[in-house]
């Protein structure tokens, strides 16, 4: 399930290498060919590269769009000049600097490590509130501050010089320190793919409903990769001023920023080679369409912008994730290192905890959606709801996996109290859920799906025996798919997985959200053995919805069935079959007289 | 009081400006979920157009309608060329589409004209002042309030009383739902793009006959104070983006006006961003929050 870590380790250290070896090539087949002044480029794309993977670790890996990295870079640069620029040439450029920041100096290396403290400092504590926000409420919040940083450095003259911004930071010689910032970007950003906190963020980023659903909180992992994203703008903030031996707002702007952004998304943004791609196209892509520009006319950035305006623009309409995708040197490291072994066959005992929601009430506005509805699942059991369309059904389930509150109920797993809990807390108590229209994570393999509910049992069910991913694999009838794409599989495929996903957790209840709609008559009986062999297998109880009476009948040991929002009748599924209610829930109001009527017989 | 007074009214005529732009934004998001970093390039295209015809020695009774009509085109022409082809991808493939055609629009202004900025004659009397009891108030302040007005009037009536109004606003609440109406997506979407296109268009001319310049870059200084308003309010809540537009005017006016001289008054725009990003801190979704729940 998870690799050792010398192998994790040494597959981002492989994938960065070879990456370096390319750039280094090239680049210096570059710079031997047209004399030291194509050394600029090379600085560039150092430079750009290590703000893009930055930029990667984050939105590639979480989905939320940040236009606020460059606001830390350029924290970090301002701290370098501040703290390296000679004490004397300070007092005369910015003679009322503030803080006793006119007598301090440092040399290059502490100056790097302080000013990347600083970005993370402040990023960190605005990262709180852009990871909580998220969607396009963190966008906002990101380019609000972009331009906050931007505004204070153009403004705060007495510290920053103005918008003309400062020069005589002492230069680093040659393009060494960008060549090892450039190695450090390119070994965090395929490292972090291979963590825990990389791998949930990847969770959140395909599906903000199903992740928590199978455990994986929204908030942890994705401030790790704001954390560690901001980390390397800094880093590159830093190495920038001093390769340059300046620093400017101009070079934090908006525009360069969807520059940036553009670097990201056109060779992928999902992956560390998809970015790397990007960067060496947009960038030199840059430099071609600068050259073409006339220098006496003030108007050098014209054809870059048309090149920029067109790249994005096509990337978007034909290729919106991007030149490569998903393709990436470190997946497929991952694949060509995976051992294959034998699946391990493990039964689980049968748990001794009950799953009882009891006397649910639910109201959307003015209407009642759920009214003193209950529901218990036993240790082992097989439970399923039934009721029309609009019964409340989803809504029980979403009550009880913690979607929707409640105003009156509770919701207990043996002696824990669940009611009101967060998603993620349900599911790591142990119920694992399915969902009606199918929330797989779409863009990662069939075996990183289940993977990753294994990783999340591994990480707060530990007195869990794991449960092994092959064999979940091939009881789900889904061997020899698990390099598939999940997106890609058929419909019924798609269900399977889902089923297997939620297994994964090693969980006490599965809840299955209508497991067979879509599917055929035969499917669907070989579905009802799938559950029942599935849940026996780790030892699982399972609470079933359909509107599919005969699917609910043979699956059930115990029905519940529900109409407009109540518990109208329960028992076996030989009660529920002859329930006068049920039958005019199903059948209509005339069924309900003549069952009435037979009633009174 | 009469500075009071005086930064009431150039706070509403600023904001007035930025409400108009907003509203077309707050629209656009409201169909079809996208934040469109291009809809302020309906000014720069709007100011060229005025720049061009004013050259031939055309007058003001020619350029208003012009600009307003170039602006409508071009805004239904961006949806039916670009956005109509990413119209059910992730707002992060829309949100970049968009800034997509701002770049494309800068670089072709920068080729077709020059990248300098073009300057022409103004109307004569747009700075003309008239005193009230005290307060002297310039004429296009008057004629941007009053305008700005009788449009939103206008709008109100066009959203609650036609049937295109009641289906954006259908569409705005849940698109699928809409469809299943019988609301027409192209037509709806197609009719948004426009409307938002006649908004910037009106505010592309009041901003150009006060100040009758064309540059590349003339649609970004507004674009980000208008998208900005449009957040205030809560994106897709038409109210809200007329109330973000005019408080947003109205703080940067007070701000700079109340703000001690030297550092702090230069910070400004920093205070009011600060401010901004606060608010989103404490309610995310903006001021007028628009429901959109996900089914599970």
């Amino acid at each position: 399930m998870t690799d050792p870590t010398w192998l994790r380790l040494g597959r981002s250290l492989g994938a960065s290498a070879v990456m370096v070896v390319v750039l280094f090539a090239g680049s210096t087949l570059y710079t031997a060919t047209g004399g030291s002044a194509r050394e600029l480029l090379v600085k560039e794309l150092l430079i750009n590269l290590m703000l893009v993977l930055g930029l990667q670790i984050f939105i590639g890996n979480t989905g939320i769009l940040s236009f606020g990295h460059l606001a830390f870079a350029q924290i970090a640069a301002y701290t370098v000049a501040l703290l390296t620029i000679p004490v004397a040439v300070k007092q005369q450029q910015l003679p009322d600097i503030p803080f006793g920041l006119g007598t301090m100096h440092l040399g290059a290396f502490p100056a790097t490590l302080v000013a990347i403290g600083m970005a993370l400092l402040v990023g960190g504590l605005i990262g709180i509130a852009v990871v909580r926000a998220g969607g396009i409420a963190a966008t906002m919040i990101t380019l609000a501050v972009l331009f906050v940083v931007d505004q204070l450095v153009k403004n705060w003259q007495e510290l920053t010089k103005g918008a003309g911004g400062l020069s005589s930071v002492p230069p680093l010689g040659g393009t060494l320190g960008l060549w090892v910032g450039g190695i450090v970007g390119l070994v965090v950003a395929h490292w972090f793919a291979e963590t825990r906190p990389g791998r949930f963020a990847v969770a959140t980023r395909e599906d903000e409903i199903a992740a928590p659903s199978l455990g994986i909180g929204l908030f942890g992992s994705r401030y790790v990769a704001w954390i560690v994203s901001i980390g390397l703008v800094g880093l590159a903030g830093a190495l920038r001023v001093q390769a340059i031996g300046s620093t400017s707002p101009k070079q934090y702007t908006l525009d360069v920023t969807v520059l940036l952004l553009a670097m990201l998304v056109v060779g992928g943004m999902r992956t560390p080679t998809g970015a790397v791609v990007g960067t060496i196209l947009i960038t030199v892509g840059n430099e071609v369409f600068r050259q073409l520009g006339d220098p006496k006319r003030l108007d050098i950035d014209r054809f870059p912008d048309l090149f920029l305006g067109v790249t994005l623009l096509a990337a978007m309409l034909w290729r919106p994730s991007g030149l490569l995708g998903d393709i990436d040197l470190g997946a497929w490291l991952r694949r060509r290192t995976r051992r294959p072994h034998q699946p391990v066959v493990r039964i689980n005992p049968i748990r001794t905890a009950s799953l009882t929601a009891s006397s649910i009430g639910v109201t959307f506005g003015g209407f009642t959606a759920l009214r003193d509805a209950h529901v218990r699942v036993g240790p082992g059991e097989v439970v399923g709801i039934i009721g029309p369309n609009g019964a409340g059904k989803t809504t029980l389930f979403n009550v009880v996996t913690g979607l929707v509150s409640p105003v009156n109920g509770t919701v207990r797993l043996g002696e824990q109290e669940l009611t009101n809990a967060a998603p993620e807390e349900v599911a790591r108590a142990g119920l694992a859920r399915t969902f009606q229209n199918l929330r797989l994570f779409g863009n990662l393999t069939v075996l990183e799906n289940v993977t990753l509910t294994a990783l999340v049992s591994a990480k707060y069910r530990p007195d869990e025996a794991p449960i092994d991913v092959a064999w979940l694999l091939q009881v789900s009838g889904l061997a020899g798919f698990e390099d598939r794409t999940a997106s890609t599989l058929d419909y019924g495929n798609q269900r399977r997985l889902e089923l297997a996903r939620a297994a994964a957790l090693s969980p006490e209840f599965l809840l299955l959200d209508e497991p067979t709609s879509g599917m055929s008559d035969d499917e669907s009986i070989e579905m009802v053995e799938r559950i029942r062999t599935m849940g026996a297998a780790v030892g699982a109880g399972v609470l079933v919805i359909d509107h599919d009476l005969a699917f609910i009948t043979m699956i059930s040991d115990h029905i519940v069935a529900l109409g407009e929002g109540t518990v109208i009748a329960e028992g076996t599924p030989k009660d529920i079959r002859r329930d006068p209610h049920v039958m005019a829930a199903y059948l209509g109001s005339e069924a309900r007289d003549d069952a009435a009527a037979a009633g009174d017989e | 009081m009469t500075t009071l007074v005086q930064n009431v009214v150039d706070g509403l005529g600023r904001g007035s400006t930025y409400a108009l732009l907003a509203l077309g934004i707050s629209l656009i998001f409201g169909v079809m979920h996208l934040v469109n970093f291009a809809h302020a390039e309906l000014i720069t295209v709007g100011a060229y157009l005025a720049y061009g015809l004013s050259t031939l020695g055309l007058g003001w009774w020619y350029l208003v309608p012009a600009i307003i009509a170039s602006a409508v085109l071009a805004s239904m022409a961006v949806e039916i060329t670009a956005f109509r082809w990413v119209r059910n991808s992730s707002p992060f493939t829309l949100l970049l589409t968009s800034f997509a055609i701002e770049r494309l629009s800068h670089a072709l202004w920068q080729v077709l004209v020059s990248p300098k900025k073009q300057t022409f004659a103004g109307p004569g009397w747009a700075f003309d002042t008239w005193e009230l009891g005290g307060i002297r108030v310039e004429v296009m302040d008057v004629i941007t309030i009053v305008v700005t007005i009788v449009v939103l009037a206008i709008t109100a009536l066009v959203f609650t009383r036609t049937l295109f109004g009641l289906a954006v606003r259908a569409s705005a609440e849940d698109f699928d739902a809409a469809r299943l109406m019988g609301v027409r997506a192209n037509r709806v979407i197609s009719g948004a793009f426009g409307f938002a296109g006649l908004l910037a268009g009106i505010a592309a001319a009041l901003i150009v006959m006060r100040s009758p310049t064309a540059e590349p870059t003339l649609g970004s200084d507004w674009l980000i104070k208008a998208v900005v308003a449009a957040i205030i309010g809560g994106l897709g809540s038409f109210s809200g983006a007329v109330v973000g537009g005019l408080s947003l005017g109205l703080a940067e006016v007070f701000f700079r006006s109340y703000l001690p001289d030297g550092t702090a008054q230069r910070l400004t725009d920093a205070v009011v961003f600060m401010l901004i990003a606060a608010l989103f801190i404490v309610r995310p979704a903006g001021l007028f929050t628009v429901k959109t729940a996900e089914r599970v």
